[in-house]
């Protein structure tokens, strides 16, 4: 039972939050708005995913918003000039992966922080894309929209696409070796190093695992509009750090399970629009969020197993 | 030592393809505008010492900025008086973080991302986001735009703060308890520090010193707004790390942090003076300090490196001389 | 490689001390004007933001009008919203000894003490787009101004709803300057006209697209009765637009606002976009340029009454605002004819 403590907190405070909506807004939960934003914030889960795997051993990665945009300026620019979707995804998340793996050699090979290496990379990338792209937007062919499925089959497409994600990054990080490595030489790396795994190998993994899913993301988050607007992804790294804390992932490492991320990024998303509909004025918005990030880590700390090192 | 030679290789650059970069009046123009992200830097530089970071600074300038301004201008305060509350706000809000980073042992990079959002987000809500202050008395304004003794008047502020801190790190036990700290926080403990004191008191004075950044900001632009100093915790942090101090904690200077300052000051300004790059200088110096900054960290790296080697070879080849030779 | 790096060096000397010949031949072309012979003038463009199709658009025809006259053009501008950065381009302009300086300004107080500087030492100062205030530069190139933009974009949706119902505004962030004084005429006009109307709430998008999207379904969500949007940024048009569609209500709830023709023509033909209001964004650049130049050569002087601006003709003045028109709106019928 407290084993799940977090999970269970965090599913709570959703709950309480989404019974106050039923009562005061129950607009909220008209089917069709309902699924177009589940939709839409399947390519936020795809990067909190991502992201809560390098945290969980032990790394940042604040550089994902200009992979995201510059991936999705890549693959507007391909399906603009006729390459079909089917071979512009693998591209998108090679791509991805290509841009995670320089993050990944940078603290992996070289053995520098990562949070100032993708801090570094996170401006380079901005730069680079507005230097190539200034603002433009990139209109996308006929049937790329909803992967040419109509919108509510596309958009029911989408959030198995993400449910799938989540159930198989979430059984392989318990349950394959590589998911298990991935805790130990987050919780600690020496101990790990000693017990066979190579710390190196596998941080360098996780960016490149955090690099291929925000390019898939950014073709997730295409897919959903008839235009690419190259700013795509700008503060996509905050959302996706905030998701994984609130749900539970400790930043020091080696704790946190995704479904719990899964949970903190449902409880993120539906403060804005809650605000919406319960017609708070936008100007708290930053101000409660802000406050929601503090209460989750100091309700970590409180936690019966904060063992946080 | 690297970063002064390119400090000095920038110089000669700038000045051979720069339009009119070794003016007097343009010199001082880059000591004007990097006065703000100078001091965030030199706090920054203790907190990374601890080996902690605080990446609410860029939102707190903004925050004290727009209660500078609505104590001036819509409570009739005085700037002096009001200056006086700001620098309170701004150490109580570092002493917020310090708290939750102290007491409740969180880690200073979660807590000051909670506090990036909060701060930006009341002062929002206190302009509503719209409001902007921009009525203060000329004598404030001298703050930013006047002369003193032929430097900038806020280049004085910024000598003492500089001064200060570094006295602080370098010649007194606060620098070496911030130190020992970044080594090694537990060794710390044992050894008698009070860590968390010391700790707080980073963060306190990092608190402190971004809302004197922020008033020095409303009287060079001469208006206060909540998104004043978006975006200035990472240049801070590009020119501590660029200034060699590690962003592990326990090893780096203030003198360090002062080049790494002056070195992307410079790049921003020289690139903007070269007539066939003028059109996309900015974009430019983005992609230059990031560049810079990987190079930074791994020229380090990579030293360390070859020199661990070289210390490695010459002990293994001390006993093989004679056979050799 | 030894070979190789002299090449490279001079390669690179090239791209950063010259950008031709041009340059450092005396002033060859700019017709008639009594411009000092041996130095072409050096004039200064200052964006809000670079990377933001708008300016790009306004560049375009500042480029025209600087190879017509002959004339250095230096865009520069912030690459954020960062409002410290538009003076410290000023200050670094004066230094760099520009003639002109043509500014749309993000702070209208706080970048007046940066251009009296300018002028201070010489520099002919004139804002165009946004305005500071008229003691701070010569004249106003004036597009439209923000109680033209704020009542045009407000009877539009009053006219596209019947005058009556509720509507939100879409802006970019909620600390923009211009797009705040155009809510404030929003918000006059309302209360001066339209008294069955009803502004229930005003979204920020960050200035992207898809996130325009999202509040915008939110909205439509939480306001079922919402009869119209208004985005006044322009990624929150095709946004917003995007949103209604896929929210089935196309045609039923309105979309209007401030945009590019380019990124809502698809949105207007197929009728879910009613209006797109803009000026002739090239048009703006090219004039902005062409009176500069002409007030370096004092040609302009201030107290004139018109001033001719090559192919866009007569145009006039009115006080200190040189009139570029009204802001257009753009329409199923005619947004085919326009491409920016």
């Amino acid at each position: 039972m407290s084993r799940y403590f977090r999970e269970l907190s965090v599913a709570a405070v959703l709950a309480l939050m989404l019974s106050a909506l039923a009562v005061f807004a129950p607009s909220f939960f008209s089917p069709a708005p309902l699924l177009s934003r589940l939709a839409s914030e399947v390519p936020a889960l795809v990067v909190a995913l991502g992201m809560a795997v390098v945290m969980i051993g032990r790394q940042i990665d604040i550089s994902v918003g200009s992979i995201f945009g510059l991936t999705a300026v890549l693959s507007g620019t391909l399906l603009a000039n006729q390459v079909p979707l089917p071979l512009v995804l693998p591209l998108a998340i090679l791509t991805g992966a290509l841009f995670g793996g320089i993050n990944g050699w940078l603290v992996a090979g070289l053995g520098l922080p990562s949070i100032v290496v993708t801090l570094a990379t996170l401006v380079t990338g901005r730069e680079l894309l507005s230097l190539w792209q200034q603002g433009r937007f990139i209109s996308l062919p006929e049937g790329v929209q909803w992967f040419g499925l109509g919108q509510t089959t596309g958009q029911w497409t989408l959030i198995a696409v993400g449910l799938l994600l989540v159930t198989l990054m979430a059984w392989a990080s318990r349950n394959l070796a590589a998911g298990r490595f991935i805790y130990a030489v987050g919780s600690d790396p020496e101990a790990a190093r000693l017990a066979g795994v190579r710390p190196g190998a596998v941080t360098f993994g996780t960016f490149v695992l955090m690099g291929a899913l925000a390019g898939f993301a950014a073709v997730l988050n295409l897919v959903q509009s008839p235009q690419v607007d190259p700013k795509a992804g700008g503060g996509l790294e905050l959302k996706a750090i905030a998701a994984a804390v609130i749900g539970g992932v400790a930043v020091t490492g080696g704790r946190g399970r995704l479904w719990g991320v899964f949970l903190g990024l449902l409880l993120l998303t539906t403060i804005n629009p809650a605000l919406t509909y319960l017609r708070v004025e936008a100007y708290w918005e930053k101000a409660i969020q802000g406050t929601v990030i503090l209460l989750a880590v100091v309700a970590d700390r409180f936690q019966g197993n904060g063992g946080a090192k | 030592m690297i970063l002064a030679a390119f400090l000095v290789a920038e110089f000669i650059l700038f000045s051979a393809t720069g339009r009119n970069f070794l003016q007097p009046d343009n010199l001082t123009n880059i000591v004007r505008h990097s006065t703000e992200i100078g001091l965030l830097a030199l706090v920054m530089m203790p907190v990374i010492l601890t080996g902690g970071i605080d990446l609410s600074v860029g939102s707190l300038l903004g925050l004290c900025a727009v209660l500078f301004g609505k104590m001036v201008q819509d409570a009739g305060l005085s700037p002096g008086a009001a200056a006086a509350v700001t620098l309170l706000v701004g150490g109580i809000a570092g002493g917020f973080n310090a708290l939750l980073i102290t007491r409740l042992r969180l880690p200073p990079l979660i807590v000051t991302l909670g506090t990036f959002s909060l701060f930006r987000g009341l002062a929002e809500a206190i302009t509503k986001g719209t409001a902007t202050y921009s009525k203060f008395p000329d004598s404030f304004l001298a703050l930013g735009s006047a002369t003193f003794l032929g430097l900038p008047t806020q280049a004085w502020v910024f000598v003492a703060v500089a001064g200060v801190i570094w006295i602080l790190v370098h010649r007194t036990t606060f620098g070496r308890s911030w130190r020992a700290i970044g080594f090694s926080p537990e060794g710390a403990r044992y050894a008698g520090l009070p860590v968390e004191r010391r700790l707080a008191f980073a963060y306190v004075m990092a608190g402190v010193v971004a809302a004197l950044a922020a008033i020095i900001l409303t009287a060079r632009v001469t208006q206060a707004r909540a998104d004043a100093g978006t975006g200035y915790e990472l240049l801070a942090i590009t020119a501590v790390v660029l200034g060699g101090t590690s962003i592990f904690g326990g090893t780096g200077s203030v003198h360090g942090t002062l080049l790494g300052v002056a070195a992307i000051a410079v790049l921003t300004n020289g690139l903007s003076r070269i007539p066939s790059i003028m059109g996309v200088s900015r974009e430019l110096s983005g992609v230059l300090t990031g560049a810079l900054l990987i190079a930074a960290l791994a020229g380090g790296v990579l030293m360390k490196f070859l020199s661990e080697r070289r210390a490695r070879r010459q002990t293994s080849a001390t006993p093989s001389t004679p056979s050799n030779a | 490689m030894k070979r190789l790096l002299p090449i490279l060096a001079c390669a690179a000397l090239a791209l950063i001390t010259g950008c031709g010949p041009s340059e450092s031949k005396p002033g060859t072309s700019a017709p008639g004007g009594p411009a000092p012979a041996g130095k072409k003038l050096s004039i200064a463009l200052l964006p809000k933001s670079k990377g933001n199709q708008y300016f790009v658009n306004v560049k375009k025809g500042a480029d025209k009008a600087a190879a017509e006259l002959g004339i250095e053009l230096i865009f520069d501008g912030p690459t954020n919203t960062d409002p410290a950065k538009q003076n410290e381009i000023v200050e670094n302009w004066i230094t760099l000894g520009v003639d002109v300086i043509a500014a749309a300004c993000e702070n209208r107080d706080g970048i007046a003490t940066a251009l009296k500087k300018a002028q201070a030492k010489g520099i002919k100062v004139l804002t165009y787009d946004s305005d500071t205030t008229p003691d701070a530069r010569s004249f106003f190139v004036n597009q439209a101004t923000a109680q033209g933009i704020g009542y045009t974009l407000m009877d539009t949706a009053a006219k596209l709803c019947g005058e009556e119902g509720e509507f939100a505004i879409i802006t970019a962030t909620l600390t923009a300057a211009n797009m705040n004084e155009w809510r404030k005429n929003i918000e006059a006009r309302l209360k001066e006209k339209y008294p069955k109307m009803k502004l229930v709430d005003t979204k920020p998008c960050d200035d992207q697209k898809d996130k325009a999207q999202q509040e915008t379904a939110n909205l439509l969500g939480a306001y079922p009765n919402l009869k119209c949007v208004m985005a006044i940024c322009s990624p929150a048009v095709p946004g917003a637009a995007e949103a209604v569609k896929q929210a089935g209500k196309a045609g039923k709830v309105k979309v209007l606002g401030l945009g590019l023709p380019n990124e809502n023509k698809a949105y207007v033909k197929s009728g879910v976009t009613q209006a797109v209001i803009l000026w002739k964004v090239e048009d703006l650049g090219y004039l902005t340029l062409h009176a500069a130049a002409a007030l370096a050569k004092g040609e302009l002087k201030p107290g004139a009454t018109s001033y001719k601006a090559g192919p866009l003709g007569e145009l006039k003045i009115e006080g200190t605002d040189i009139l570029l028109g009204q802001p257009f709106v753009f329409t199923k019928d005619n947004i085919e004819q326009f491409d920016f």
